[in-house]
């Protein structure tokens, strides 16, 4: 007699170790979450929306999210979501420092979602709060690279801009910022939870 | 090599073997299994839906309970390996596996690494890979499509490429779970082709299917499997001798492709007798210019390129002609989905692209695509208008056999229950025009009967129809037209009366053949008559 | 014309440094426009024209804009189109890289790659399934999308549940494709403790050396102009 299946069967088998089956899910859910970011990171191209667009991706990232947490019952993969989700944004030319929030803060997500046993609802939603951090990662090339950046950018464009600009990103509103993704990535997870109940979980793939 | 040989022991070896999936949302248990399968032998699985035969063949290449959880008891051994308690890649050594969609089963974005896939998980040494890369792309007519794009082949250029994955580690056994679900006849032809050619070679092979026509010949064994027991076994000879009422009772389909057609009658669907349907009058829907592009490499390709054509108003055509052929590309261009031009006229009206969004509706085959809402009903009455539409909107559900689920989750339901809510939607809508793409893939007879039956209660509300599909017994069961595609045109278009059913036996006869010979070499009836 | 996969590495690496840091000055102003040209070039020789054409159109059109119908504009509008066209020519160039990178490496390539630099299992198998996984994505969203128009399901008349119509079939697609591709992939033994043989072919050549040269050289004129600013900038 053979079973396999319920969190606990699985990782005695393997010793809480990564199977396959659990990196393709990872990738699976990247590509997921990155789709999602990036439609999201689009309405950024409207310059209004630059800095909001930190508080608009959690609000939607954490439908995908909280489907993956669902899949995710091993430590280390949460981890890898938020180091992939880093290396595809420096791909996709948003700088490297996403590489490195990405595997911080996914992993600080990690243990959260560890510390509830997998199955804590709002262990869950905390756990993509902290995820949700990461965005941050996307701005600091402004912050660091700001002594470079804006005279090109002042002598190329003008003044005003600028200007408009560094009202967004004076160093202060960066823990602003880091804040502002934190709150909406706890309310994304509500959101997600109620998607999950509402759909996935009806549809029998949560 | 130095091995036993005393006595021929089983490639496959099951004894009283059971499965039951954990949480029970992956598929149908089974029960007390036991079956043995020597080298070269064919067995072949039957049974209707959710009759448990995807498990067996799962339970063969260790998919459960090693990726589908549960439990499981009983043998199940392969070349003497423990498949129950080996790890997936030990047992990947012994058993290849093909799955029933070709789109969702590769890992690569190329051919030959897909091919390659299996041998380099498997840690062969690079020049043997490359012999074996070599030989298998070569023995399923790959070569010349070696170094393209997964994404740029047809549904069966793709199961030919699965079949090459799989025979490139030269497995022991071959596993296929309803390989031709997907496929065109010509496909289907070039994968009897592949299991004979394994049975020839000394490979076991048990295959899953509805449509087993073409294996007659090749298996010898039929096992039918009811509700998770293996309730009939068959040796080749007893199963063609089995009477035809009794495989209909069984719900089995067609046992070669000359009996799908003799068998015409044998539906619970009365077919649609040609004559009725002359009362459909002269009205008619007509498609005029109509042309739809595609971007191939940089280059714009003609994908479409219908004239003209007309279809009665009420008349159900079936659509055939080969993957690629543009069937979909059709069915997108008539509901203006698409890049096209050319106008559809409807009632007196002729529509362009964007009116005809309101006014066709595509079923597609993946009627997952078209859910949106949380429960069935609210499927319905989303785009509905006015106070009764509650009311309206279960009677339709009532109508398709719906009124059950009306409260379930759409996502929840089975494919072809899937399928019935997406009639449901045109239903709702007033839809003049109604395109099927391939609606019965994956389906066995009763659930294949079901389609049809909807389809002809769609037609007495007077809404025209129109069934992209590779299935002879489905398009006698309920079509009263016939129109062929090849290469974006229509070739061939006539009512389904006694000459249709003959022209359109001779039109699948021709496209099974085709499939037998070499089809690098083939020249399609197209390139023929465009010189 | 194939590029190693760590040459791409290398060339995502030096384009992210240079167009992030910019540099100032008339030799940087070289550098970065030759780095931002860069991609479609790239685009184009791999034969995807087509694309190449329109990004390469989309970035010298949101330049332009920002150049000549800036000034023009005063104020808010001003601010608004400079942001935006500043923000369009910013990320073109790299969209552009990273559409040539994905679409041009295969998964046995990258395997190879991941396996000659010692990128453990758990890194490079999430990052494989990536290659194959977009595409798909984008043929599901394209099908959502159709059904979508169908029925007429747009962001005006539905509001904020639009979101919920795209995500939830996307989503439930992409969950049950990927649970076919692992089966599929993990009943051909992915995962298996042993090295995997990469076929995959991999290797420098002439032109992966070009490449990396031109990444090297502009990542270190970069370098230059920032430690000594003075020296470079005419």
């Amino acid at each position: 007699m053979k079973t396999t299946g319920n969190a606990s069967a699985s990782t005695s088998k393997t010793g809480g170790r990564l199977t396959g089956k659990d990196l393709i899910n990872v990738g699976i859910f990247t590509a997921i979450y990155f789709v999602v970011v990036f439609a999201v990171a689009c309405l950024g191209f409207i310059p209004i929306l630059m800095a909001a667009i930190c508080g608009i991706i959690p609000l939607i990232a954490g439908i995908p999210y909280m489907l993956f947490l669902t899949r995710a019952r091993k430590f280390g993969m949460t981890t890898i979501l938020g180091l992939l989700t880093g290396i595809i944004m420096f791909i996709t030319g948003m700088g490297y420092f996403s590489i490195a929030t990405g595997l911080v803060f996914g992993l600080i997500a990690d243990l959260i979602w560890k510390s509830g046993s997998y199955a804590s609802a709002s262990r869950a939603i905390l756990s993509h709060g902290v995820f949700s951090c990461w965005i941050i990662g996307n701005f600091l090339p402004f912050l660091i690279t700001a002594n470079t950046y804006l005279p090109t950018v002042r002598a190329q464009y003008g003044d005003a801009y600028v200007n408009e600009l560094m009202t967004y990103l004076q160093p202060e509103m960066y823990p602003v910022l880091l804040v502002a993704c934190f709150a909406t990535g706890i309310i994304g997870g509500f959101i997600g939870r109620a998607i999950l109940k509402k759909h996935f979980v009806r549809a029998g793939i949560a | 090599m130095v091995k036993e040989t005393k006595t021929e022991s089983p490639v496959l070896f099951m004894s009283e073997a059971s499965f039951s999936y954990a949480g029970g949302h992956s598929g149908a248990g089974v029960e007390g299994i036991s079956l043995s399968l020597g080298k070269g032998e064919v067995a072949l699985l039957c049974g209707s839906s959710g009759c448990g035969k995807t498990t067996v063949t799962r339970l063969a290449n260790g998919l459960a309970p090693h990726f589908y959880e549960g439990t499981e008891t009983g043998t199940v051994r392969v070349c003497g390996l423990d498949v129950a308690h080996a790890e997936l890649w030990e047992t990947a050594r012994f058993v290849g596996s093909v799955f029933q969609n070709p789109k969702t089963q590769f890992y690569n974005v190329d051919v030959r690494g897909e091919v390659a896939f299996g041998c380099e998980n498997l840690g062969f040494e690079p020049a043997d890979i490359e012999r074996r890369v070599d030989a298998s792309a070569k023995e399923f007519n790959l070569t010349p499509l070696i170094d393209e794009s997964l994404f740029s082949l047809s549904g069966g250029q793709k199961q030919r490429v699965a079949c090459a994955s799989a025979a490139a580690t030269s497995p022991a056994l071959v596993v296929l779970d309803e390989p031709s679900s997907n496929l065109d006849f010509e496909a289907i032809a070039q994968l009897r082709m592949a299991i004979s050619r394994w049975k020839a070679t000394g490979t076991a092979v048990l295959v899953a299917e509805h449509r087993i026509h073409y294996l007659e010949g090749i298996a010898d064994y039929v096992l039918y499997l009811d509700n998770g027991r293996l309730a009939r076994r068959w040796t080749a000879d007893e199963f063609a001798r089995l009477d035809d009422a009794e495989r209909i009772r069984l719900g089995l389909r067609a046992r070669s492709v000359d009996d799908a057609f003799r068998n015409s009658g044998c539906c619970s669907v009365p077919a649609m007798p040609y004559a009725q349907k002359a009362a459909l009058g002269e009205n008619v829907v007509r498609l005029e210019n109509l042309t739809a592009h595609c971007r191939k490499n940089g280059v714009l390709e003609k994908t479409l390129e219908i004239a003209s054509l007309e279809l009665p108003v009420g008349s159900i055509t079936a659509l055939v002609g080969a993957c690629g052929a543009g069937k979909s590309t059709f069915a997108e261009a008539v509901c203006g989905l698409n890049r096209c031009d050319g106008t559809v006229t409807l009632e007196g009206a002729r529509l362009g692209k964007r009116a005809r969004r309101r006014k066709c509706f595509m079923v597609m085959q993946d009627a997952s695509h078209q859910l949106f809402s949380e429960s069935v009903l609210d499927e319905v009455v989303l785009g509905m208008e006015g106070p009764d539409r509650q009311q309206r909107g279960l009677d339709i559900l009532c109508d398709l056999d719906l009124d059950l689920f009306a409260e379930d989750h759409p996502l929840s339901l089975s494919g072809g229950q899937r399928q019935r809510v997406a009639i449901a939607q045109a239903l709702a809508t007033n839809r003049a025009l109604v395109v099927y793409d391939e609606p019965t893939s994956g389906l066995d007879l009763f659930h294949m009967q079901q389609v049809a039956e909807g389809i002809c209660r769609v037609c007495e509300r007077g809404i025209t129809q129109v069934v992209i599909t590779h299935d002879p017994e489905f398009a006698l069961s309920c079509c009263t037209h016939v129109a062929v595609m090849d290469r974006g045109r229509i070739t061939e278009a006539y009512p389904l009366e006694e000459s249709g059913i003959s022209r359109l036996a001779s039109f699948f006869r021709s496209e099974y053949h085709a499939g037998e010979d070499d089809p690098s070499i083939r020249k399609t009836p197209y390139s023929r008559q465009k010189e | 014309m194939r590029l190693d996969p760590r040459t791409k590495m290398v060339m995502l690496f030096a384009v992210s440094t240079v167009l992030l840091l910019g540099g100032n000055g008339g030799a940087m102003f070289a550098v970065r426009t030759a780095m931002l040209l860069f991609p479609f070039g790239l685009l184009a020789i791999s034969g995807r024209m087509h694309a190449a054409g329109l990004m390469l159109a989309a970035y010298l059109g949101s330049y332009a804009l920002a150049a000549f119908a800036a000034p023009t504009l005063e104020g808010i509008a001003n601010a608004i189109t400079v942001a935006t066209a500043t923000v369009v020519s910013r990320f073109v160039p790299t969209l552009a890289l990273a559409y040539f990178v994905f679409a041009t490496t295969t998964v046995s390539e990258f395997m190879a790659a991941m396996g000659r630099m010692r990128i453990p299992d758990w890194i490079a198998i999430p990052l494989s399934v990536l290659f194959r996984f977009f595409p798909t994505l984008g043929q599901e969203a394209r099908a959502i999308n159709a059904a979508m128009r169908m029925r007429n399901i747009t962001p005006i008349s539905r509001g904020a549940s639009y979101v919920e119509n795209c995500l939830v079939p996307l989503m439930s697609c992409a969950v049950s494709i990927g649970e076919d591709l692992s089966a599929a992939a993990l009943a051909r033994g992915l995962g298996a403790p042993w090295p995997r043989t990469n076929t995959g072919s991999v290797g420098f050549a002439l032109v992966d050396a070009v490449v990396i040269a031109v990444s090297l050289a502009a990542t270190a004129a970069l370098a230059l102009s920032l430690a000594f600013p003075e020296a470079i900038a005419w």
